[in-house]
C-alpha cells in the first residue's frame, strides 16, 4: 500500500514539474501560482520520500526494496538510515532534497521575477530528469513477486550512527549548488544586469559548501574508525569525486566575496556555478554507475550508469552552450594589482580549479587509458598526494595573509610585524622538528598551520574592537573560518606525518609498551548481539594510576555473512592510539597499533569551519 | 662574544647535517624501503587500500616478496617491473613515468602555466587600462 | 578568438562523456582488471604431480607440446585452471570441465592445486571428480604469483606456440565457454 502512494505521489510531483515546463508557453501563470505549485511539488515529493521510511519501519517486505536492504531484525535507527543506504531510496533522498531546495528558494524576495520564475523552472527540469531515472531505472517502490516474512538485510558497514547521516548531509550540499546553477544559467537567460542574484547565490552556495564540508567530514570520520586502516582518507575515487564539487565550491564562495569589494568577476562566478553542479553530478554517475573500484560501490548496472550520463551531458551541456552564446560581455576592468585582495583571490581561485582539474584528470585517467590501450593502471593516493597538495601550499600562504590585504591598494597593515612574525615562527618550528623528528613535509604543514593561526589572530586584534555582539561574530567570521582551516592543517600533517604504528602478536594477559604508555591485552570475548556476533578483545591502559578500556574486535554479520572490523580507539587531545585487532596464529592475536597525534585538531577545525559556514549564511 | 654567537650556529649546521644524516640513514633501513614501495602498490583483492596496509593473503605475500627481491639485492625499480610484468600497472597506485601517462604528470604543470599566463594578462591589461 | 576558448568547455564534456559511454558499453568489469600476460609467453614454471611427487610437469612441456601421458595425442592448446579444495566458487565450474575435455580432444587441461594440502586436494577431486589432465601442486603459491593470479579460480588458455591468449576471474559459465573460449580452439 504505502509502496502505491510512495510512487503515485512522486508521478504526480513529475506531473506537475512538467506542467510548470510547458506553461511557460502555452499560459501565463501568475507568481503566485507558480509558487505554490512548486510548494505543492515539493510536498508531494517528500510524501513520496515518507512512504518509502514508512515502510522500511514497519518493515514492508512487500517491498522489494525493503526486502533487500532490511531486516526486521534491525534497530529502529538502521531501519530509518536503510531507507537511503542504498541505490534507490538514495536517489529518492536526491530528489527530495532537490525538491526542498526549491521550495524554500520559492520564498525569496528581492528578486526580479521572471529571473525567479527562470530559476524554478530549471529547478523543475532537474527534478523531472532525476525522477524520470528513479521511475524508470531504479524505482524503490516495485513489489515484490514472492511473499517473504524477512528481508536480506542493509550491509553491516552501513550500520553506524555515523553513517546514518552521512548520505543527507552529503546531499544536501551536492544538491544545493543546483540553486547557484540555476540562477547562474536563468541570469545569463534572462539578459539582466543587475545583480542581485550575485548576493542570493552567495547565500546557497555557502549553505551547500557547509553541508558539504559537514558530509565530507563525517564519511571521513566514518572511514577512520570503521574501516580500521588507521586513517582517514585515503584518495578513494568516491572521496575524489565529494573533493572536486567541494575545492569548486569554496571558490565560488570566495569569488562570491569580490562582490563585495565591487570587483565583478561575473563570467567566473558563473562558470563555477556551472562546474560545481555538474562536478556534483558527475560524481553521482561515477558512483552509480559502478565503472570505478572504490570502498563503496553500488550495485552495478549499465542502464543506470548511461542514464546519469544523459542527464549529465544534457544539463551540463546545455548550460554550457547558453554560456556560450550568452557570454557576458562589458564588465568593469578587475582591479589587478601585485598584491591586494583581489588578486589574492584570484590566484587562490586560478589553484583551486587547477587543484580541482588535476583530481578529475587522475579520477578518470583510468578509464581514458583503459578505452585507449585495454590496459587498466591505477592513480591513487601517491599521484595525488604529490600533485595536488603542492599546488594547494601557495594557496593555503596566500590564504593567511589574505584577510589582511586591502581591496584597492597595494600595500598591507602592519606588514613589518607580519614578516616578523612569520620569519619567528620558521625558525621555531624548525629548531623544534630538528630537536624531535625532522620531515620536511611535516615543517611545512606546521608552519603553514600554526602561521594561518597567528596571521588571523592578530588580524583580528589588530583590525576590529573586541565586543561581545554578533556583528563583532560576522566582522571576524573569515578569520575564524581562516583559523579552522590552519587548525586542521596542523592535525592533518601531525596525523599523517608523525603517525606511529607498532605491531604485535600477543596472549591474553601479555603487556606492552606504546609511546611509554603500559598496555594490557585483558581479555577477549565473544558476544551475541541483537543481529551480530561481537568478538571483542579489551585493552586495558594504565595512566598515571588510573585505568581506561578500549575494545577493539570485529562484528560477524549472519544475516548478510559479512565482517567488519571495529576499530578501538582511545581518544585524547594530543593523540588517537588506535588499536585494531587481526586474526589469531598459534594461539597468539595480532594486534597493530597507531599512535596519531593531533588527529582531534582535524575535527575540531572543520568543526570552527562549519560553524562560520552558517554564520555567514545569516549574515545579511 | 662573538665566538659565542658563531659557535651556536656552527652547532646548529652540526645538528642538522647530523639529523640528515640520520634521516637518510633510517630511510635506508630495509623495513623502511619494503614500507615505502608497498605503501604505492595496491592489494589487488581489497577495495583500494595498499599492501602494506592491508592484511590480505595476498597482501602478505606481496609484502614476503618484496622483502626477499630487496634481500636480493634488487633494486625498487626492477621489484616494481617484476610485479608491473605479472599484474599489470593496474597493481601500481602511483602510475609511471612513461609515455602513456605523460599527460597524467604533465597536465598539473600546464594548468599552472596556464594559470600564469592569464595573471600576466591581466596585469598587463590593467596596466593598460 | 575569446569565444573559441569557452568551446574548450565543451569539448572537454564531450570527451569525458565518449570516454565513459565507450567504457560503459563495452561492459568492462572494474573489479577485474585485464591480465598484463595476455598475448605473452607463458611464464616459466615447474609443477610436481599431485599424485606421484616424481613425475613434473614444466612450461618447456607445454610449448613444445609434449606431453607426459602415454596417449599418443597430439594436443594443441592448454588450459590452465587454477584451484583450491577451500575455493567455493571453484565447485561451480568443476564441472564444466568435463565437458570440455570431452568435447576437445586437442585440449590439454592443467588444473594447479593452489596453497592447498595434500588430503584436502585429493578429497575434494575424489568428491567432485577429476576433469584435470595433470594436477600439479602449487603449494607456496609461487606458480600463482608467476601467473599474476589473485583469487581463485582464475583460468588461462595457452595456444601451440605458448602464449596466453584468454584469461579469466572468477568461476566460468557455459556462456564464457561458448563465447569466448571455443572460437578460439
Amino acid at each position: 500500500m504505502s509502496s502505491l502512494v510512495g510512487f503515485l505521489c512522486l508521478v504526480f510531483a513529475v506531473g506537475i514539474n512538467i506542467f510548470l515546463i510547458f506553461s511557460k508557453y502555452l499560459l501565463k501563470l501568475k507568481i503566485v501560482s507558480f509558487n505554490i505549485l512548486i510548494r505543492l511539488s515539493c510536498i508531494l515529493t517528500l510524501a513520496s520520500f515518507l512512504s518509502l521510511i514508512y515502510a522500511y519501519l514497519v518493515s514492508d517486505f512487500s517491498n522489494f526494496n525493503v526486502f533487500q536492504n532490511s531486516h526486521s531484525d534491525k534497530p529502529l535507527i538502521y531501519k530509518i538510515s536503510g531507507t537511503w543506504g542504498n541505490h534507490e531510496g538514495s536517489m529518492l533522498l536526491w530528489v527530495s532534497i532537490l525538491s526542498i531546495y526549491a521550495f524554500f528558494f520559492s520564498f525569496t524576495k528581492k528578486i526580479d521575477l521572471n529571473l525567479k520564475k527562470l530559476t524554478l523552472l530549471i529547478q523543475s527540469f532537474l527534478h523531472i530528469s532525476f525522477s524520470l531515472f528513479i521511475i524508470f531505472t531504479s524505482n524503490p517502490f516495485l513489489i515484490n513477486s514472492v511473499i517473504v516474512h524477512e528481508g536480506l538485510g542493509l550491509n553491516p558497514i552501513l550500520q553506524d550512527p555515523g553513517l546514518a547521516i552521512h548520505p543527507p548531509i552529503l546531499y544536501a550540499g551536492y544538491v544545493g549548488y543546483s540553486i547557484v546553477f540555476s540562477l547562474a544559467v536563468a541570469s545569463l537567460m534572462h539578459e539582466s544586469n543587475d545583480l542581485e542574484w550575485l548576493s542570493i547565490a552567495k547565500k546557497w552556495s555557502l549553505i551547500s559548501w557547509t553541508f558539504l564540508t559537514g558530509g565530507i567530514a563525517l564519511g571521513s570520520y566514518w572511514a577512520y574508525y570503521e574501516l580500521g586502516w588507521g586513517g582517514w582518507w585515503f584518495w578513494d575515487p568516491v572521496e575524489n569525486i565529494s573533493l572536486m564539487p567541494w575545492i569548486t565550491g569554496l571558490a565560488l564562495v570566495h569569488s562570491l566575496l569580490l562582490v563585495k569589494g565591487q570587483q565583478i568577476l561575473k563570467k567566473w562566478i558563473i562558470f563555477l556555478s556551472i562546474l560545481c553542479f555538474s562536478l556534483s553530478i558527475f560524481g553521482t554517475f561515477l558512483v552509480r554507475s559502478g565503472i570505478l573500484t572504490s570502498v563503496h560501490s553500488f550495485a552495478a548496472d549499465a542502464s543506470r550508469g548511461l542514464f546519469i550520463l544523459l542527464i549529465f551531458f544534457i544539463i551540463t551541456g546545455f548550460s554550457l552552450v547558453v554560456f556560450l552564446l550568452k557570454f557576458p560581455d562589458n564588465n568593469k576592468p578587475v582591479k589587478f594589482l601585485f598584491i591586494n585582495k583581489v588578486s589574492a583571490l584570484i590566484i587562490n581561485n586560478i589553484l583551486m580549479i587547477i587543484a580541482t582539474l588535476t583530481i578529475l584528470l587522475g579520477t578518470i585517467y583510468p578509464i581514458i587509458i583503459e578505452v585507449l590501450t585495454n590496459n587498466r593502471i591505477s592513480v591513487g593516493g601517491p599521484y595525488f598526494n604529490s600533485t595536488v597538495i603542492p599546488i594547494m601550499i601557495p594557496g593555503f600562504l596566500l590564504m593567511s595573509i589574505a584577510p589582511v590585504l586591502s581591496w584597492q591598494t597595494n600595500k598591507i597593515k602592519n606588514s613589518y610585524y607580519y614578516i616578523i612574525c612569520f620569519i619567528l615562527i620558521s625558525v621555531i618550528i624548525l629548531i623544534q622538528s630538528y630537536l624531535t623528528e625532522f620531515n620536511s613535509w611535516g615543517v611545512i604543514g606546521l608552519i603553514l598551520g600554526v602561521w594561518i593561526i597567528i596571521a588571523s589572530i592578530s588580524a583580528i586584534i589588530l583590525s576590529y574592537k573586541l565586543k561581545l555582539n554578533f556583528k563583532f561574530l560576522q566582522n571576524i567570521n573569515p578569520h575564524l573560518a581562516h583559523i579552522g582551516v590552519g587548525i586542521a592543517i596542523i592535525g592533518i600533517t601531525c596525523s599523517s606525518v608523525f603517525q606511529k604504528e607498532y605491531d604485535y602478536n600477543l596472549n591474553t594477559g601479555d603487556n606492552f609498551i606504546v609511546n611509554e604508555i603500559n598496555v594490557v591485552l585483558d581479555k577477549i570475548e565473544t558476544k551475541n548481539e541483537k543481529n551480530f556476533q561481537a568478538l571483542r578483545a579489551n585493552f586495558l591502559i594504565q595512566e598515571e594510576n588510573s585505568f581506561k578500556n578500549v575494545k577493539s574486535g570485529k562484528n560477524y554479520y549472519p544475516v548478510s555473512k559479512m565482517i567488519t572490523s571495529e576499530a578501538g580507539i582511545l581518544h585524547q587531545w594530543d593523540r588517537d592510539i588506535y588499536f585494531i585487532l587481526g586474526d589469531q596464529k598459534d594461539e597468539k592475536w595480532f594486534v597493530k597499533v597507531y599512535v596519531n597525534p593531533f588527529v582531534s585538531l582535524i575535527w575540531l577545525g572543520i568543526i570552527i569551519m562549519i560553524c562560520c559556514g552558517f554564520i555567514g549564511v545569516i549574515r545579511k | 662574544m662573538i665566538l659565542n654567537h658563531y659557535f651556536k650556529y656552527f652547532l646548529l649546521l652540526f645538528i642538522s647535517l647530523f639529523l640528515f644524516y640520520f634521516e637518510a640513514l633510517a630511510n635506508d633501513n630495509l623495513d623502511n624501503k619494503v614500507k615505502s614501495l608497498t605503501l604505492e602498490l595496491r592489494c589487488m583483492t581489497c577495495q583500494n587500500q595498499s599492501i602494506y596496509d592491508s592484511d590480505a593473503e595476498f597482501s602478505n605475500d606481496i609484502k614476503k616478496i618484496v622483502k626477499k627481491k630487496f634481500e636480493e639485492g634488487k633494486s625498487e625499480y626492477e621489484i616494481k617491473q617484476f610485479l608491473v610484468e605479472r599484474y599489470g600497472e593496474y597493481i601500481l597506485f602511483k602510475p609511471l613515468f612513461n609515455f602513456k601517462n605523460l599527460f597524467l604528470w604533465a597536465f598539473p604543470f600546464i594548468l599552472l602555466a596556464i594559470g600564469l599566463f592569464f595573471l600576466i594578462f591581466l596585469n598587463r591589461k590593467n596596466k593598460v587600462s | 578568438m575569446k569565444k573559441s576558448i569557452l568551446l574548450i568547455p565543451l569539448i572537454i564534456l564531450l570527451a569525458i562523456c565518449i570516454f565513459t559511454l565507450i567504457y560503459l558499453i563495452s561492459g568492462k568489469d572494474p573489479n577485474k582488471p585485464p591480465s598484463a600476460l595476455l598475448n605473452k609467453d607463458i611464464p616459466k614454471f615447474i609443477t610436481k604431480s599431485l599424485y606421484d611427487s616424481n613425475i613434473t610437469l614444466s612450461s618447456d612441456n607445454i610449448k613444445r607440446n609434449v606431453i607426459l601421458d602415454t596417449e599418443n595425442v597430439e594436443r594443441k592448446y592448454t588450459l590452465i585452471n587454477f584451484f583450491a579444495s577451500w575455493c567455493t566458487p571453484c565447485k561451480i565450474e568443476h564441472p564444466l570441465f568435463f565437458k570440455l575435455s570431452k568435447e576437445y580432444d586437442n585440449l590439454f587441461i592443467l588444473g594447479i592445486n593452489h596453497k592447498d594440502s595434500y588430503s584436502d586436494a585429493t578429497k575434494y577431486l575424489n568428491e567432485e571428480g577429476n576433469p584435470y589432465n595433470f594436477v600439479g601442486v602449487d603449494s607456496d603459491g609461487l606458480i600463482a604469483l608467476e601467473f599474476g593470479v589473485f583469487g581463485l579460480p582464475e583460468t588461462f588458455l595457452i595456444n601451440k606456440k605458448g602464449k596466453i591468449i584468454f584469461k579469466f576471474m572468477g568461476p566460468l559459465t557455459k556462456e564464457i565457454i561458448n563465447n569466448d573460449i571455443k572460437p578460439l580452439l
